[in-house]
């Protein structure tokens, strides 16, 4: 479903992201771990080209994105992307937040693109919400609402890039809850976060990055029972505490 | 002694108020289409510039840079006297509306490049992400939240481009200013004229003024 | 704006003028001495509105910074008369625009600067006997093929701001039954610059005027239109002043002062 072949890049003289090699399966669930500044968010940004490779190829659902006038936009339609900052539309109601881009982008039907909005806010819980701004919510719920949104682009693939880094504690668990809820569905994902029950409770697989490369990879058992790295052991120490 | 508001000057104005009515019709003409074009120019290059790619960001800091910096004055000079010289001969009053609006739009280029700035670069790649194009983004997500905050600079704008229109005076534009310079220095009742041609002026401005205050107010809430 | 900020100027100066005009009384001097030259020569020097940009009438060279011309001498004269000094004079380059209101306000005594007598600015100043009488012309570029007002038919032509020259020449087509548009200007380079960049076709003001903006490309056509008296003028109320002023036009007029000027500048 992704294919990222010795893709590199750099921030100036900053090598970010070294010979990285990637293959994600249809379906698959992919969890990216790592200390902040080990390339993982530029890495799953890759994969929609919000960042471009400084050279290396991504393949997305068989296209190649990297190529020149590769046709982006309708590739990214299929890969819905969650922030960590949520980037909800301000200016637009939680609703139309869902629509705008099925209804834009999309092509599809302004009735259908609420009706179904409606059926995803009523899946994390928001139904009541539909007609308030994002600013009127709480962060766990703008979260949601983004995760909703994503949703209603009705993808094959979601990325999440720190979905729960910015939220208050006792929000991380909504947000949590929807995406388990997602997991258990065929869609593939792939996950950026430091949320290790998370991880054990959904992944398929598990990328442990550091200083831009890929240090090890494995299954949640084999990061948790045993990893072979140090500096796998060394970070995972830190966050599990 | 026959001070510079007797009556008599009064009455003579207010006899030939049609002059003053056609200039009033032609500033507010020249007015509305060239804050059409300033805000078209402004809306386009404010975008170019806030790109980051080389060329559009070039394009935009030779419009600004060039037409900030030199005088308005000399703009309408060149676009009244420099263009024949080519074969060019504009009327006078797209002389004024072309100098003016490409005057004020390189003022509100710079308002919304700002304004463009301000919004989170979190919202392009949301819009990005969902497959909207660099036109779609600007268009539906971007510019809309810049409005709210470009509005008060915006209406500041158009107050200054009205009043900026009496550059046309200078080239015969029969506008307002033109009328008033012209009829006030063949009778010399400058007092009254000017007064009344003021106070036409500030009939303008001021209801803008006020807009501008509002909009300013309205931001503060919201923000 | 330059032009905004002097209407600012204007506007302040009218203020004031409407509350000292209201305070002040003329009849509180005692001596025989009128108010008005009384001023002036406490002040010990006459100041005078002239051009600067009007070849032999009043031009400032550049080479030099000197404002000379007919109407300095004229003014020296009359400063001769009142402080029996010709050098106690304060030149103020004015335009067609800034003259009257500088002599509302007091800046200046006394304009003398190409400014036509007519019967409605006799209702505003005080105006002395004419000095200098000029006629109306028109300047059109050679190529044009005009060699007449007839030959402007429809066309456009570039008058100054304040000039009387637009009635004069709108009187005229009248007369010989043609069209023509007038688009005025604040300073004679402005119409010299829409000549040649063809937004007019034809500029018109006082002929001793045009042969200063004469040129290679340029002709003066043999038309004379109505006559323009130039005369000396100066605020109402500064009666004894304007008496004085016309005396003295009138004394070197009868001792051939001044067609001796007249001749000295070239204008005969």
């Amino acid at each position: 479903m992704i294919q990222l072949t010795e893709v590199h890049k750099y921030f100036g003289h900053n090598h970010v992201l070294k010979d990285i090699s990637l293959t994600v399966q249809t379906g698959e669930k992919l969890v990216v771990i790592g200390p902040s500044g080990s390339g993982k968010s530029t890495l799953i940004r890759c994969m929609n080209l919000l960042e471009k490779p400084t050279s290396g190829k991504v393949v997305v659902d068989g296209v190649e994105i990297t190529a020149h006038n590769a046709p982006v936009a309708k590739v990214r339609q299929q890969v819905a992307m969650v922030f960590q900052q949520f980037n909800l539309y301000p200016h637009k109601t939680v609703l139309e937040n869902l629509t705008l881009a099925p209804i834009i982008v999309g092509g599809v039907a302004k009735e259908e693109a609420e009706e179904s909005g409606m059926k995803y806010l009523d899946r994390v819980g928001l139904r009541a919400k539909a007609n308030a701004f994002p600013s009127q919510l709480s962060g766990g719920q703008q979260q949601r609402v983004a995760i909703a949104r994503a949703l209603n682009m009705r993808p094959k693939i979601m990325l999440f890039d720190e979905p729960t880094s910015a939220l208050d504690p006792e929000m991380i668990q909504e947000v949590l809850d929807v995406m388990v809820d997602l997991a258990h569905e065929g869609i593939t994902m792939v996950v950026v976060t430091h949320e290790m029950g998370f991880a054990r409770q959904v992944a398929d697989r598990v990328i442990f990055m550091d200083e831009g490369e890929i240090v090890e990879q494995g299954t949640p058992e084999h990061f948790f029972i045993n990893p072979n790295h140090d500096r796998t052991k060394l970070f995972l120490s830190k966050i599990l505490r | 002694m026959v001070g510079p508001f007797a009556g008599f000057k009064w009455l003579a104005l207010f006899a030939n108020w049609k002059v003053f009515a056609e200039g009033f019709l032609t500033t507010l003409l020249a007015s509305s289409l060239s804050l059409c074009l300033a805000l078209v120019l402004g809306i386009i290059f404010g975008v170019l510039g806030s790109t980051h790619f080389k060329f559009p960001k070039a394009i935009n800091r030779v419009y600004v840079e060039f037409i900030q910096n030199t005088p308005l004055v000399i703009q309408v000079f060149f676009l009244f006297n420099g263009l024949p010289h080519m074969g060019i001969m504009l009327p006078v009053l797209a002389v004024g509306v072309l100098g003016v609006g490409i005057y004020h739009g390189a003022y509100i280029a710079e308002v919304i490049r700002a304004g463009i700035q301000s919004i989170h670069r979190g919202q392009m790649e949301a819009a990005l992400s969902q497959g909207f194009n660099y036109v779609g983004a600007m268009r539906y997500i971007i510019l809309p939240q810049a409005a709210r905050v470009v509005l008060p600079p915006l209406a500041n704008q158009a107050v200054n481009l009205i009043k900026n229109t009496s550059v046309m005076a200078l080239i015969a534009g029969g506008d307002l200013m033109y009328r008033a310079d012209s009829w006030s220095s063949e009778t010399l009742h400058y007092g009254p004229t000017y007064v009344v041609v003021g106070l036409l002026y500030l009939s303008l401005c001021f209801p803008l003024a006020n807009l501008v205050r509002y909009l300013e107010k309205r931001a503060e809430v919201s923000a | 704006m330059k032009k905004v900020s002097l209407i600012g100027l204007v506007l302040l100066l009218m203020l004031s003028l409407v509350l000292v005009g209201c305070s002040s009384t003329p009849a509180t001097t005692q001596s025989k001495e009128p108010a008005d030259l009384k001023a002036i020569k406490d002040r010990g020097v006459l100041k005078v509105g002239v051009k600067i940009d009007v070849p032999k009438f009043g031009y400032k060279d550049p080479k030099t910074n000197q404002i000379d011309g007919f109407e300095i001498d004229l003014a020296r004269a009359i400063a001769k008369k009142i402080l029996g000094d010709e050098k106690k004079i304060d030149l103020q380059a004015v335009t067609a625009k800034t003259r009257g209101p500088l002599l509302d306000s007091g800046e200046i005594d006394l304009v003398a600067a190409t400014f036509t007598i007519t019967e409605e600015r006799k209702q505003t100043y005080n105006f002395s006997d004419p000095y200098f009488v000029d006629y109306v012309g028109l300047l059109v570029k050679k190529d044009a093929k005009i060699a007449g007002l007839k030959d402007l038919n429809g066309k456009k032509i570039g008058v100054a701001q304040s000039a009387t020259s637009k009635k004069a020449i709108q009187e005229a087509a009248d007369k010989l039954g043609i069209k023509v548009e007038f688009l005025e200007f604040a300073t004679y380079p402005e119409i010299k610059a829409a000549l040649d960049s063809g937004r007019v076709q034809c500029f018109s003001v006082d002929k001793s005027i045009l042969f200063g903006y004469l040129d290679d490309s340029t002709v003066i056509l043999p038309d004379n239109f109505t006559s323009q008296n130039y005369g000396l003028a100066s605020k109402k109320g500064n009666d004894a002043l304007a008496k004085l002023i016309n005396d003295t036009v009138n004394e070197m007029k009868s001792n051939g002062e001044l067609d001796k000027l007249i001749t000295k500048w070239g204008l005969k």
